[in-house]
């Protein structure tokens, strides 16, 4: 008799493409019955890249990031992380894997995820003193963050209410880093800074991910603070993936007309962009439907072909968009 | 220009050599800054955060902290003087002649009315208007607005609002008094890009409808950029640059307008190096004699910091005598600053 | 601490504290202290005025005032302070607790809380000392019951606004045990709140003794304390109508002086005590930026902890 007991190896799904360090099939997250936050979402991210998210208010992006750390209820789907799966983690198997600090999350507002208490060494140092790393090899490697995300030693006296909100934004950044993360989700880590802090803050991300080999996703309701340092963009709409792909070409030859409407809403000084935008806003608003295709009660190409779910389709290697016009919403654009 | 004013003589608003004092130190953190806005006009005010363009908007509204003061200077909303206005009388002017929306509209609405009886009351009360009369004002109001089913949203609480629909109401309140000037603080930072470029078409639609003259305060150069026609760029409590906004941002004339319009990267989609600005602007009063932005500044000179750096016409003025652009720097005239690039269409109707 | 470090600093609580230490000492050495012996009858001069031999004058048994009202210290402030530590102890880890219980267990136990909150002081106390015999030490656990749920419901209502803090959230996410989280996060936003209800619960209690031996309650008769002294003084006011003034006067003292440090700890918020923002404060643009002309957002984080603190408190 052959007992065939499941490896949970073989449990790995096996359309992870090589080398992704993140990896979410079939993601469905609801806080309460019948109302799914995210429905269906695959996602990929690798090592030494940055995959960028971006959806507005209530798309579900920030859940996408907490139900990767386990602060949201996962109703189907799996998540894994080098192969191993998070989303089955409990009790003190969920505590012992938080605690070597594979993974982290960023929180949105630092004023708030820092004890307003504590000093900077002793924020920056907590993950480790948590995970009980004796204080001489700790104070090395808090040292170590600060100067890895440009803060001054000095400043490791300090709480948080007596720092800027850039270098708030860099000891979240700092304690992140402090266990040697091979994933980093940063939740709208720039959104609060202005231009500037911005640009600091994002060219550190794109430099630690090359220095630590880092995979990193960075949720963003803003485009612009995408743009500069994003490997691929996948673009949430009310909890799906509407679109995906190398972050440019996202940007710049939309393949759905939400991913569209976005880039186009995003000021720019040339004025015949805005006749654009008009082009794409819905004439007439419609309730959303509660089945078929999440955009097309904002969609101004929506017909009765939208009223089954969109499957993603793949016109060019490494792009997808969920869009049953995909091919032809261009052309009538035109008219 | 797009609206014609009826008396381009007389500003909508005026400044004039504005100094504000934070503290009891009273540390000179806004320091002569002057600037009209005529009817029909959209001026933005442009800078980091503690460059004072913020406290010269809440000065222009008559809403400074407790500490914070106007020490010197006129504000004028038409004919009438601000400055010096007793409290009853601000709220008169601001009730009616002077609109202002802010970052988070959800702050500065009565969460248990709704919405539209809050937009109704001072209808009712300032124009003797009945029940039913208001009621149809405010949807009317709300409708103008681009508030899609009006009469839905007049029943609504805001908590039951989105953000950018809350946005929507607070215009409509500020401009249910027929204002002379909206003031918007930030108006559209905290929303998404699609709302924000819906708030942003409104603003101008306004502006262009009813003649109102419009003053933008944001830290996002972009979003000035793309709805103001005229553009001060603020730097550590002074206006470094003033002048038209495509001018501006083609060929700035001051170097932290260039640092600025190159960390926005305006229109730029691709992967690139992201740019910052070094260092950190100074702390109100700490500034030395001459140019603030010297320290950080790529192009300063020993002189730059020497003493105090005026704000001049650009030289060479386009057409002899005009002053229509002014910059606070020396070296303005030998220096060849990078403006943001040639727009490049994002390619959305392919 | 720092917190302790800022309320040390204040003037009042600088007055209240040496106040406090003079009491504490008083209460160790009180008995020593005492010229005379607190229990002997001096016959020949009984409610005699101050002067002579003794300072204060004699009661109504010829017994020295001054040494009575110095050996009285001790069992009085023991009594008070052994009222408090059982309240602390009953109420302030089950309150944290609590902000983990089954909703179940949540419930019974805010039921409980509010029946015990219902009850009056000196009725309860005279019940308990009815059941477990007349002593100090039972009518000191019976009030120490009774000013539990006052500890029970500031330190949950604190811990509430903490549970669902962001930071608590982040060290959860490290993989932070409870205890860590108890210690390191929420302890020190407690604190503050948990002192003031201290000092609070001590001056009551120091009150009730009082009035518990004036009823003859838990102490026995001839020992002195403040409340027996005033109790018996006040039988004699047609002969020595001053007399109560003394024992009155000590308790108002202390309690004036507990008071004190309370209102001290309470308003004493080390994020915005101008002393501990040093000059180098200066942060860069994005936080104190704006100046005063803005709701900066750097000043959210002292202003959420005064909101949980009053919430606290309500």
């Amino acid at each position: 008799m052959t007992v065939t007991t499941e490896a949970p190896t073989a449990a790995r799904p096996t359309t992870a493409p090589a080398g992704a360090r993140l990896s979410i099939r079939g993601l469905d997250v609801s806080y309460r019955r019948g109302e799914q936050v995210l429905s269906g979402v695959d996602l990929d991210a690798r090592a030494g890249e940055i995959l960028g998210v971006i959806g507005e208010t209530g798309s579900g992006k920030t859940t996408l990031a907490r139900a990767v750390v386990g602060l949201a209820p996962v109703t189907g789907g799996r998540i894994t992380v080098d192969g191993e799966d998070r989303t089955a983690l409990r009790g003190r198997a969920l505590r012992e894997a938080r605690r070597a600090g594979t993974v982290q999350y960023m929180f949105q507002d630092p004023l708030r995820s820092l004890d307003p208490d504590l000093t900077v060494s002793r924020l920056v140092g907590e993950p480790l003193a948590v995970a009980r790393i004796p204080k001489e090899e700790r104070e090395g490697r808090v040292a170590t963050a600060l100067d890895q995300v440009g803060l001054d030693r000095a400043l490791a006296g300090r709480t948080p209410g007596r720092l800027s909100g850039g270098q708030r934004q860099r000891v979240a950044l700092a304690r992140a880093i402090v266990t040697r993360p091979r994933l980093l989700l940063a939740d709208e880590p720039v959104s609060a800074l202005d231009a500037s802090n911005r640009n600091h803050v994002l060219r550190l991300l794109d430099r630690l991910r090359h220095e630590l080999g880092l995979a990193v996703v960075v949720i963003s309701h803003d485009l612009d603070s995408l743009a500069g340092v994003a490997d691929r963009i996948a673009v949430l709409y009310r909890g799906r993936v509407v679109e995906e792909g190398p972050a440019e070409a996202v940007l710049t030859e939309p393949l759905h007309p939400y991913s569209a409407l976005l880039a186009a809403s995003a000021p720019s000084l040339d004025p015949a962009h805005r006749a654009d935008l008009a082009l794409l806003r819905s004439p007439a608003a419609r309730p959303p439907a509660a089945s078929g295709c999440a955009f097309a009660h904002r969609c101004p190409f929506a017909d009765a072909d939208c009223a089954p779910r969109p499957a993603a389709v793949r016109p060019h290697p490494g792009r997808s968009a969920a869009c049953h016009h995909a091919p032809d919403w261009r052309g009538r654009l035109a008219r | 220009m797009p609206a014609a004013t009826p008396t381009p003589e007389r500003p909508a608003l005026t400044v004039d050599g504005l100094h504000v004092t934070v503290g009891r130190g009273r540390t000179e953190a806004v320091r002569d800054v002057s600037f009209t806005v005529r009817a029909g006009e959209a001026v933005g005010l442009v800078g980091e955060s503690g460059s004072g363009k913020t406290l010269t908007c809440r000065s222009v509204l008559g809403l400074l902290a407790p500490g914070v003061a106007v020490s010197a200077g006129r504000i004028s909303l038409g004919d009438t003087a601000l400055t010096g206005l007793d409290e009853r009388a601000w709220q008169q002017v601001r009730g009616s002649r002077l609109g202002a929306v802010f970052q988070d509209p959800g702050s500065y609405l009565n969460p248990s009315l709704t919405v539209g009886r809050q937009l109704a009351e001072p209808l009712r009360t300032r124009h003797r208007l009945s029940r039913t009369e208001a009621r149809r004002r405010a949807v009317e109001l709300f409708a103008s607005v681009g508030l899609r089913d009006p009469e839905t949203v007049h029943d609504r609480y805001p908590h039951e609002l989105s953000g950018g629909m809350l946005q929507r109401v607070l215009i409509a309140i500020a401009v249910s008094g027929e204002p002379e000037l909206l003031v918007a603080d930030e108006a559209t930072t905290a929303l998404d890009t699609v709302v924000q470029a819906e708030v942003l078409d409104l603003l101008d639609r306004l502006r262009a409808e009813r003649g109102l003259a419009l003053l933008l305060v944001t830290h996002d150069l972009a979003v000035v950029a793309e709805v103001s026609d005229r553009l001060l760029v603020f730097y550590a409590g002074e206006i470094v640059e003033d002048g038209p906004t495509a001018e501006v941002v083609a060929a700035p004339a001051h170097p932290y307008t260039e640092a600025l319009l190159r960390v926005a990267s305006l229109g730029d989609r691709g992967r690139r190096e992201l740019a910052v600005i070094p260092g950190r602007p100074p702390e109100p009063g700490t500034a030395g004699p001459g140019c603030r932005f010297a320290p950080r500044c790529a192009y300063a000179t020993d002189v730059c910091s020497a003493g105090p750096v005026a704000l001049a016409p650009v030289a060479p003025a386009p057409v002899p005598g005009d002053h229509r652009r002014a910059v606070r720097c020396l070296r303005a005239a030998e220096l060849a600053l990078q403006g943001a690039a040639t727009p490049d269409r994002t390619e959305v109707p392919a | 601490m720092s917190a302790v470090r800022t309320v040390a600093r204040q003037p009042v609580a600088k007055a209240a504290l040496a106040a406090l230490a003079l009491v504490a000492l008083l209460a160790v050495f009180g008995g020593r202290l005492a010229p005379l012996d607190p229990l002997a009858q001096d016959t020949a001069h009984i409610l005699q005025g101050p002067g002579g031999a003794h300072l204060l004058g004699t009661d109504y048994l010829g017994r020295d005032v001054l040494s009575r009202l110095l050996a009285g210290t001790g069992l009085s402030v023991v009594a008070a302070v052994e009222a408090v530590g059982a309240a602390m102890l009953l109420g302030v880890l089950p309150g944290i607790a609590s902000v983990r219980f089954a909703p179940a267990l949540t419930w019974v136990s805010l039921r409980a809380v509010d029946a015990l909150m219902t009850l009056p002081f000196t009725l309860f106390a005279i019940a308990a000392v009815g059941v477990l015999g007349n002593g100090l030490h039972q009518a000191m656990l019976a009030l120490g019951v009774l000013l539990a749920p006052l500890f029970f419901r500031v330190t949950r209502a604190a811990a509430l606004g903490l549970d669902r803090a962001q930071y608590v959230e982040a060290a959860e996410l490290m993989g932070a045990g409870r205890l860590h989280i108890l210690r390191i996060h929420v302890w020190r936003k407690v604190l503050p709140t948990v002192a003031v209800t201290t000092a609070h619960a001590l001056a009551t209690s120091l009150l009730t003794v009082a009035s518990l031996t004036f009823l003859g309650i838990g102490v026995q008769p001839p020992a002195p304390t403040w409340g027996g002294m005033l109790a018996s003084d006040l039988g004699f006011l047609a002969q020595q109508p001053w007399a109560p003034a003394l024992p009155a006067a000590l308790i108002m003292f202390t309690v004036g002086a507990l008071n004190l440090l309370a209102d001290a700890v309470r308003d004493a918020d080390p994020a915005d005590h101008p002393a501990d923002q040093a000059p180098d404060q200066a942060p860069d643009g994005t936080a104190s930026g704006q100046g005063a002309g803005t709701p900066d957002r750097s000043t959210d984080a002292p202003k959420e902890k005064a909101d949980a603190r009053r919430h606290a408190h309500a």
